[in-house]
């Protein structure tokens, strides 16, 4: 088996040219039709984003729709998604696109933010690295995380669904070409990273894995 | 006194530094020039002062270079300043002709270092119309706007956009500044050094003589703001806040600020202030020479609450310094505030001296919540909005301007 390689990424983050929504209809006008990246931005790249704050919910979306809308019943419907049981984003557009068709359909008058509330439309562009550094066993890939920094966790880990085929993170491919490794790809696969910031998911990987070894 | 990035070690991981480190080898040699108009005072010369060393140690070729002009033009520009964050000004044709002028002037003596950049980045609109007057330029031309133009005068932002359109790329602070511009505009919130001496440890043998200096009473609560005299910062409005919470409790109040070489209405605006606080012995109001970072670090330490009540503002660092210190913050509801102050973790965003007040009250009253404010500010700062992650967007621009890919992941 080859070694692992560490890459390591950065996010900028960038306008999309969409209007800024300040209802709900803009909302779900929006997102019908604007990029792919979009959509997985405002979903998947929220942990790499700057922020003071550390809501409830890990998609801007729900987090506006709480905050902004005041919609707690629409925020805890677009909360639970999870985009990365999604093959497509196609697919994940068209769930959002119904769980907002359903609530505005239910609505007496469409929700509005405040000014200086509205909803922006952001996408990012990722500069991936190879950070020259490899991971030469499976016995060593838990202190190898414990040392990497959190654009290299995103990338593995989160970024990774989107990238491979697999829908998994690199972790546990590369773990799988190893005879007797699947516990512990099948320990990683049960973390439920969601909740994690990346600080807290490199020490939660760590644990699983150092868990598992013990 | 040059900085290195090694001396971040311990403050941020050394992966983290390592990460900029291999960021930078991908683009050693890269001459980088940022333009700005002072070398002193005010947000932007503080994060070009650690920026150029930063960004030679990791293996750009970069430089600072300020831009010269006479009362006239900075009358002018100051204008601009207001009237891209929502002040009625009207610009003259004259006016524009003096803001031409000078840049011309500017141009002729900055040309050749311009032209010769990979990566010219030219900071808020005083140097803006730089770009139009380097015909021969070859590298990639960056706009960085750092102040809150989502509501700019029609009529100024008319006028300076033709400036800006031709460059390859913006920045803002955040997305609720952009302003449709023909190219990508991209986001990178400000950062702090936690060395400078602005931010670094202090012992407390040096908060005491500070505390004396200024005849702080230690024994009554103190409320600080530390911010230009400007009227965008509403310091009328701090004082009238602390009048309302004077009246159930003791609290002494320090508005302290610079002057800034481009910003003609400070004495203005000082002078108002001085009149509302005059006959007021709990009130200190402090004009501090643009060096005097260490008292500013003392006097942010010494506070017991920290206010940055602007009606408007870009990003507002001295939030972010206040956090970093571990001290709660009450914040004008605006612009890069929002960012950064978020209601029962870091702080309360207010709209009006009475919000200021009740929260004033609220914070000197829960001390728990103050004590739990301290930790999550201070790790928030260290996770996003120090210096490395600021050096690190600027560095991942410059992959993503150099790429010729327009692709959503780059590979370098």
């Amino acid at each position: 088996m080859e070694d692992f390689i560490i890459r390591d990424c950065s996010l900028l983050t960038k306008t999309s040219g969409l209007p800024a929504a300040i209802n709900l209809r803009e909302l779900r006008e929006r997102l019908a039709v604007c990029r792919q990246d979009v959509l997985y931005h405002h979903f998947c790249e929220t942990p790499l984003v700057p922020s003071f704050d550390n809501p409830d919910y890990k998609n801007d979306f729900a987090v506006w729709a709480l905050l902004h809308l005041g919609d707690r019943v629409l925020a805890e419907q677009l909360g639970i998604i999870n985009p990365y049981i999604f093959t497509d984003l196609e697919k994940l557009r068209e769930k959002v696109l119904e769980v907002l068709d359903e609530r505005l359909s239910q609505a007496y008058f469409v929700p509005s933010c405040q000014p200086g509330e509205e909803f922006f439309f952001t996408e990012a562009v990722t500069v991936v690295f190879d950070t020259g550094k490899r991971i030469t066993s499976p016995e060593k890939l838990p202190e190898a995380i414990g040392r990497m920094t959190t654009g290299s966790i995103y990338y593995h880990f989160f970024e990774a669904r989107r990238r491979g085929s697999l829908g998994i993170d690199d972790f546990s491919v590369w773990l799988s070409g190893f005879p007797g490794q699947e516990i512990w790809c099948r320990a990683l696969q049960t973390v439920d990273f969601v909740f994690f910031t990346l600080t807290e998911l490199r020490g939660e990987l760590v644990r699983v894995l150092e868990g598992g070894a013990s | 006194m040059t900085k290195f990035l090694s001396s971040y070690e311990g403050l941020v991981s050394a992966t983290v530094i390592g990460e900029l480190r291999q960021l930078g080898n991908r683009l050693t040699g890269k001459k980088v020039v940022h333009v700005n108009s002072t070398r002193v005072g005010g947000g932007v010369a503080e994060i070009l002062d650690w920026m150029i060393p930063l960004m030679r140690d990791v293996g750009l070729d970069a430089q600072w270079e300020v831009i010269e002009g006479n009362s006239d033009f900075y009358s002018v520009t100051k204008k601009f300043h207001n009237g891209l964050q929502g002040l009625p000004v009207t610009i003259s044709r004259r006016e524009w002709q003096t803001y031409r002028e000078v840049c011309e002037e500017n141009a002729a003596r900055l040309r050749p270092i311009l032209e010769e950049a990979d990566f010219v980045v030219i900071h808020d609109p005083q140097p803006a119309a730089l770009l139009g007057l380097c015909p021969g330029r070859k590298g990639k031309w960056i706009w960085r706007g750092h102040i809150d133009i989502s509501r700019p005068t029609h009529s100024v932002w008319r006028g300076l956009r033709p400036f800006i359109s031709g460059y390859d790329a913006s920045i803002f602070s955040m997305c609720q500044f952009a302003q449709p511009l023909p190219h990508p505009q991209f986001l990178i919130p400000p950062s702090i050094d936690p060395l400078s001496p602005k931010n670094m440890d202090l012992d407390p043998e040096e908060l005491t003589s500070v505390r004396n200096q200024y005849n702080l009473d230690s024994d009554k609560p103190l409320l600080v703001q530390i911010s230009r005299f400007d009227r965008f910062k509403d310091p009328l409005g701090v004082i009238a806040a602390y009048r309302i919470v004077q009246k159930v409790q003791p609290v002494q109040l320090v508005l302290a600020g610079g002057g800034a070489t481009d910003d003609p209405e400070g004495q203005e605006v000082l002078e108002e202030v001085l009149a509302a606080a005059a006959g007021d012995s709990d009130i200190h109001v402090l004009l501090l020479p643009p060096d005097a970072h260490r008292t500013i670090n003392a006097l942010q330490r010494l506070a017991d609450i920290l206010i940055q009540k602007s009606t408007r503002e870009g990003f507002g660092l001295t939030v972010t310094e206040g956090l970093w210190k571990g001290k709660p913050v009450i914040g004008g509801d605006t612009g890069g505030i929002r960012l950064q102050v978020v209601n029962y973790h870091t702080g309360f965003l207010v709209n009006t001296p009475e919000g200021a007040a009740h929260r004033i009250r609220f914070l000197l009253h829960h001390k728990g919540l103050r004590s739990k404010m301290e930790t999550r500010a201070r790790e928030y700062v260290r996770e996003h909005f120090l210096l490395t992650r600021h050096l690190r967007d600027y560095l991942t621009l410059f992959h993503i301007l150099n790429s010729r890919k327009d692709s959503s992941t780059i590979y370098v």
